[in-house]
Formats: C-alpha cells, structure tokens, sequence
C-alpha cells in the first residue's frame, strides 16, 4: 500500500533501501544505487607505525636474545672446565643481589621487612631442594648420547624463544592479576628443561647445582627485572639493553669469531630489518567492515 | 501458444526437508510456487537418513535424494568431481534448462553450479547468509564462493545488505546481483482469534540459543526487563549450548515463574507459541534477512531485534523497534515497544504482512531472473577460462586448471556414455491438467 501510495507522486518514489512490499516501483531487482557500499568501512583498525617506535619496542626482544646468548656463553665455559664451580657461585650470588637490588630500587611501593623475610626464606628452600636434587640431575642423561643432548637442548632454546612473552613477564609479583597464558608456560618450561639437559653433562654435583641455579635465576627472574627497569625507566631500559649486547658481543667475539658475525646479523635483523620490513608490509593491509559483520557484544562473557 | 515456454528449473543445496531452516523452507515454498505458475521443478539434495532415492512432494514436487552421506552440519564431502556423473544424469533425465543453487556454505550446490556451467546449462546462485572478511574460515569460504560464481549468470541475495557482502566477497558485478527476499507463509501464521490479555505482558523468543543468535544479550536482557516491569513475563522456545545459561540466568534472579523455557520447538508449533505474546525479541547478531521477524509480525506481534545485517530492511519502522546489540539499548527499546502496545492491531498487522510479503510475489521475481540467465549468451570454454584466471594470481591458475579438468571429465563421460542413452523421464500429469491433454488428445485424433 505505500508503494502505491509512494507511486503517485511524480517523477517517481526514490529508492528505499528495504526489502519489504515487493518490487520498487521503477526500479529492477538487480538495480544497483549510488549509495550501494556506502557503510563499508575500511582499515577502521589499522594504527599507522613509526619506525623509529618500532625500533625502540624491538629492543626488548634483542634484550632478551643476549640474556639468552649470555645463559649459553655460561654454559659452555662450564662445559670445556674454564669456568669452575665456586667462580660459579660467587656468579650467582651477584646476580641474586644485583636482582634484588633492582628490584627494590624499581619498586613503587617499598617491601616490607616480612616479605623481605619470606623471599628469603623461599629461596632457601628453592637452594636447598635444588642442592638435594643435584646428583639426580647428574645422572639423568648418562646414557643418552650428546648428540642427542645438544640437539634436544637447541631446539628446546629455539622453543623459549619463539614462545618467550616479550612484552611482559611470565613470573609475575605477588598480587599481580593476569595469569600467565599458555604459551609463556610451555617457554618456561623449555628453557628450565634445557638447563637440566646441560646439567647432567657436568662433572661433580656442586657443578651442577651451581649451572641449575644460575638457568634458573635468569630464566625465571631475568624477564621480571628487565620488565620493571622498562617500567621505572625506558631510557635507563634502553641504556642497559645496549651495555648487555655490547658485553655479549664482546664475550662472543672472544670465543668464535662466526658466532659472533652470525649473532651480530641476528641482532641487526631484529632491531632493524624486521622493523622496516613491518612498516614496508603494513601497505598492504586491507581490512573490510560494514553493517554485514557479527555485531560484537560490549561486555565479558562469564560462563 | 503465445506464452513464454516453461521454465524446467534444478534446485541443488545440501539442505532441504526432512532438515529443517530458512534455506530449506525457501526452496520448497519458491519450488511451490514456480510450480503453480507451470513451471518444472526438481530438487536434487544428499540423502536423509533412509530417505535415498526419488521423492514426490506435494504438488509433484520430484526430489533427488541423491546417495551422498552429509560428513558435517549436513554438508556433504567435497568431491570436487564426485557429483558430475549424477549432476548430468539429472539434468539430462529431467532436460533442465536453468540450475538454481542455494546456500554458500552448500558443496552440493558449488560442485552442481560448476559441472552445470561446463555443460552449458545456465546457473543462478542464491546466497542465503552474511559471512565476514577477518576470521580465516571466512577467508576461504569467499575464495571458494569466487570460484564458484566467477562463471555465475545471475545471483540472487535476500537482502541488500546481504548483496553488499555477497558482492565484496565473490567479486560478481552489482548488476548481476538481484534482491529478493524471502517471504512468509501468512496462512500458516494467522493471529490469536483472541488476542491475551495486556495486563500481562508476553515478550516470545524463539531462537537456537547459541552465541550468534545472542543468547548472551537474553541472559543481561531478561533480568532487567523484569525488574522494570512487574508485568512482563518471558516465553522463551529454543535449545542450544546457551541453555544452561538462561537456566541459570533464572535460577540467579529467582524468575522461574516470570521466564519460561520450553526447549526446542517444532516448526508445526511454532505459531501456537508466537500467539501467545504481544512483543517477539530477535538478539541475533548477524542475520542476512530473519525470516522469524516476518513470522511474528504476521502473527501480530510487535518486534523488537537488534540492528544487524538486513534486519532493519525486514519490516517497517511502525511494527519493528530496532537496538543496538547491547544490553542497555535492548532494554530501551523493550520499553518503548511496551509504551506504543496498546495502538498495535494484530488482525491489522497481519493484512499488511500479506500485502508486503508472499511467496508469489517472490517466484514472480525469481521467474525474472531465471529469464534474465537464459538471454546471457553462451561462452565458450576459453572465455569461461579467462574469468578464472582474473580470480587471482595463483588462484585463478588454480581454477583454470580444476575447469580444464572437470570439462575434459564431462567429455569422457559423453564418450563412456552419451547423450542418447540416457532415458528422460516423463513428466507426472496432475488431475488438474487432465482435462487439457484430453483435449489435446482429441485434436490430434481429428488431424
């Protein structure tokens, strides 16, 4: 009845975009009108990048490339004897400290002298069961090859790196809210399984205690240190993500010159090249939205 | 004669009866309807359970249960070149002249439209669905639908937003595109004889309550409506994952007398449910068309539903109070559908339904396109190549060479078995066309 009313008029009813009362008076049913797509939106989501902010978030992946560099540099002169176990043990002693002091200097709200007093106490019994369970990891592996246990633990690093949460930490400070998800998990886990691998190779238990405590004292609390200095300051960040390339470099370059001309690419790819590569690709982004999507709905969902 | 010659028309989707949906009940109601206008018309779907083999349906509707087993939400097993010795059995038996396809998400349908191009025949594509571009199983669905309509002749979408996305996805043309929209059955879905009573106000939901339809929004929804509005009570029909959810939505609020869950609700009883309401509520968060608006609105029911995809096409702005899909705004315009109640007629609203919407008006469309498809000129096998390999730098040679193959299959078979030898069936003759081929019959006795 409104299309007849509407048809009355004169030169002739305007098109409606709707789908009730039949064929549109004038109009076929493949017409296609000036405003056909007009509510189609593109690229609504897409965040224009700056190279040099690319850069700088880069950073912490490089960071974290060297802290894994330096973990293996460890091992290996532990390996070949020209480290030994007390210079091992003052070494974690010091990065224990180091840790803590940062720690508390980076803190906002200052740490009480009870939860001062429950870290220690936690990781007295985290030394000590560690120290007990030495001579098991001593002897986990004495009868799989080491071409095995190279293999294993390569591909176990690659794994941590891969999965590694590099925006944030996977051990979080007592009270954080977020948990960790799954794929930070299985990181951890890889690089904790990795340093056992390495451990059984060694010699005495006092060796293995001291390699165990120090993947460990890196593995879980380097990203919580390096998080918070990145918080309190991205400047003193930055400068200490520099200093901790320039020393693994050196460290490298003192052991193989390949190694460190294939590291020095790596860090130059991951600082660099990948940034540029990102802002050259972002070109191509297309992203389409209209009315024709799923509506999302504006609150959680609590099963 | 000097009417036009009938149309002998091929229906093909992997979803028709005893399953039950939009698309099913838009391929027999249309089929219905092509039918009382003269036309021929066969569908040819997978296998059902036992039901295998051919069907008639009312009004001699011929049905090819063809022997497919459905592998997942009753789509068949992409074969790619399983169907084609079937496909052309059919068309051959029956002489098809146009193959209509229904459903993007239907292999059946695809593989049926493709080995249909290759023998020449022509093709219409109905899309009954809106799809995204962001998520990856809609990635490659668009690139199979842009194969698959890449040779298309015409298309047919149920809404016009629904048009818009079937035409950024596929890359077909605006004007090979029509819109026509499904209709309702107004027979079926009559108002109460009684209207109930306004001094409880009934608000029906019927939906499958999973997270698309928004069983979410019924569960921040209901609670609030209820609190506003002593009395309002809820009816709500459907079964689904989100079940468990309004149970406990109820449980929570103490509503068990105000929310009633009836489960899943045959389509026989639908309307029975539907009277019982003054105001049906859609959540749904994406519909290309929603036929269960029309069928409210036909039952005299005012609606409320959210503002997604072509439902603000569906109805007009006096029988449908449109929302965003947030709770807020739902509950909004509840209130505001309960405040313009009392001027709403159902047996008034029911007249217009009939006036905006039938199936006949629909076929008569559809009957538009169907000859639109049969003017387009044929194409040869190279032309037909060339639109493939416009579909993307590896894609399109990926086309090119799946055609290749599929028209030097069709070859083979000719060779194995041609043309000639397959038998045609007859056609059933209806007591109401009796009396004609007696006539018939009689003056070719007199010649």
């Amino acid at each position: 009845m409104e299309s007849n009313l509407a048809g009355d008029s004169i030169p002739g009813p305007k098109w409606r975009k709707v789908a009730y009362g039949g064929m549109q008076i004038g109009y076929d049913d493949n017409y296609t009108d000036e405003s056909f797509l007009e509510e189609m939106v593109m690229n609504a989501n897409v965040v224009r990048r700056d190279l040099l902010k690319v850069m700088k978030d880069s950073v912490s992946i490089s960071q974290y490339l060297c802290i894994v560099a330096l973990v293996v540099l460890v091992w290996v002169h532990t390996l070949e004897s020209s480290l030994d176990e007390n210079s091992l043990l003052l070494l974690d002693l010091s990065l224990l400290a180091s840790g803590f002091l940062i720690l508390l200097l980076t803190e906002e709200k200052m740490l009480s002298l009870s939860l001062l007093l429950r870290y220690l106490v936690n990781i007295s019994f985290f030394t000590t069961g560690l120290y007990i369970l030495a001579p098991i990891y001593q002897t986990l592996t004495r009868s799989i090859s080491s071409d095995s246990i190279w293999a294993v633990t390569v591909s176990l690093l690659l794994l941590h790196l891969f999965l590694h949460d590099y925006s944030g930490s996977t051990i979080r400070a007592p009270g954080a809210l977020k948990t960790p998800n799954l794929t930070s998990c299985i990181s951890v886990n890889a690089s904790i399984v990795a340093s056992v691998f390495v451990a059984s190779r060694l010699p005495s238990r006092l060796h293995v205690f001291a390699v165990m405590l120090f993947s460990l004292q890196v593995f879980l609390f380097a990203p919580l240190v390096t998080y918070c200095i990145k918080k309190f300051n991205f400047g003193l960040h930055l400068l200490f993500s520099f200093a901790l390339m320039g020393l693994t470099l050196y460290s490298i370059y003192a052991l193989h010159r390949l190694f460190f001309l294939v590291f020095l690419s790596l860090v130059l790819l991951v600082n660099v090249v990948c940034p540029y590569w990102l802002i050259r690709m972002q070109e191509y982004k297309f992203e389409i939205n209209g009315p024709w999507d799923e509506a999302k709905l504006c609150f959680d969902i609590t099963d | 004669m000097a009417e036009p010659p009938k149309l002998r028309v091929l229906m093909v989707s992997d979803f028709f009866f005893p399953n039950f949906g939009g698309v099913e009940n838009h391929i027999y109601y249309l089929s219905q309807c092509l039918l009382k206008l003269g036309h021929k018309v066969v569908v040819m779907t997978h296998a059902y359970g036992n039901r295998s083999g051919v069907r008639y349906m009312t009004g001699g509707l011929k049905v090819y249960y063809v022997p497919w087993r459905p592998f997942v939400m009753q789509t068949t097993f992409p074969t790619v070149y399983g169907t084609l010795p079937i496909v052309r059995t059919i068309l051959r038996r029956e002489k098809i002249t146009v193959v209509h396809g229904h459903q993007a998400f239907s292999t059946l349908c695809h593989e049926a439209l493709m080995h249909a191009r290759t023998m020449g025949y022509k093709v219409v594509f109905t899309d009954h669905s809106l799809y995204g571009f962001a998520d990856v199983g809609s990635i490659h669905m668009n690139k199979v639908l842009q194969f698959s309509l890449a040779d298309i002749d015409q298309a047919i979408c149920v809404s016009h937003t629904s048009k818009e996305n079937t035409v950024l996805r596929s890359g077909l043309s605006p004007a090979k595109v029509f819109m026509i929209p499904n209709a309702v059955d107004t027979a079926m879905f009559k108002p109460a004889s009684v209207r109930p009573s306004t001094d409880i106000i009934t608000i029906v939901v019927i939906s499958r309550l999973v997270y698309r339809k928004g069983a979410d929004l019924l569960v921040e929804v209901i609670p609030e409506v209820c609190r506003l509005y002593p009395n309002v009570r809820f009816v709500v029909g459907g079964d689904g994952p989100k079940h468990v959810r309004l149970e406990e939505m109820r449980e929570k609020h103490s509503l068990q007398d105000r929310v009633e869950m009836l489960g899943a609700v045959p389509h026989s009883r639908v309307r029975s449910v539907l009277v019982t309401g003054h105001i049906f509520l859609n959540s749904s968060l994406t519909e290309a068309f929603c036929i269960a608006i029309l069928e409210a609105a036909s039952c005299g029911l005012l609606t409320v539903s959210t503002r997604v995809g072509g439902v603000p096409e569906v109805l007009p702005d006096d029988m449908v109070v449109l929302a965003e899909p947030d709770p807020d705004d739902m509950v909004r315009a509840i209130e505001k559908a309960i405040s313009i109640l009392p001027t709403i007629n159902p047996e008034e609203m029911h007249n217009r339904m009939k006036k905006l919407y039938s199936w006949q008006d629909v076929a008569k469309r559809t009957e538009i396109v169907y000859d639109r498809a049969l003017k387009c000129s044929n194409r040869s096998l190279l032309e037909r190549l060339m639109r493939f390999l416009s579909c993307g730098a590896w894609a399109g040679k990926l086309f090119c060479m799946v055609m290749i193959l599929d028209y030097l299959l069709w070859r083979l078979l000719q060779l194995l078995q041609p043309d000639e030898d397959i038998e045609e069936a007859p056609d059933i003759c209806l007591c109401h066309h009796r009396g004609v081929e007696v006539s018939e019959g009689l003056r070719k006795k007199i010649k």
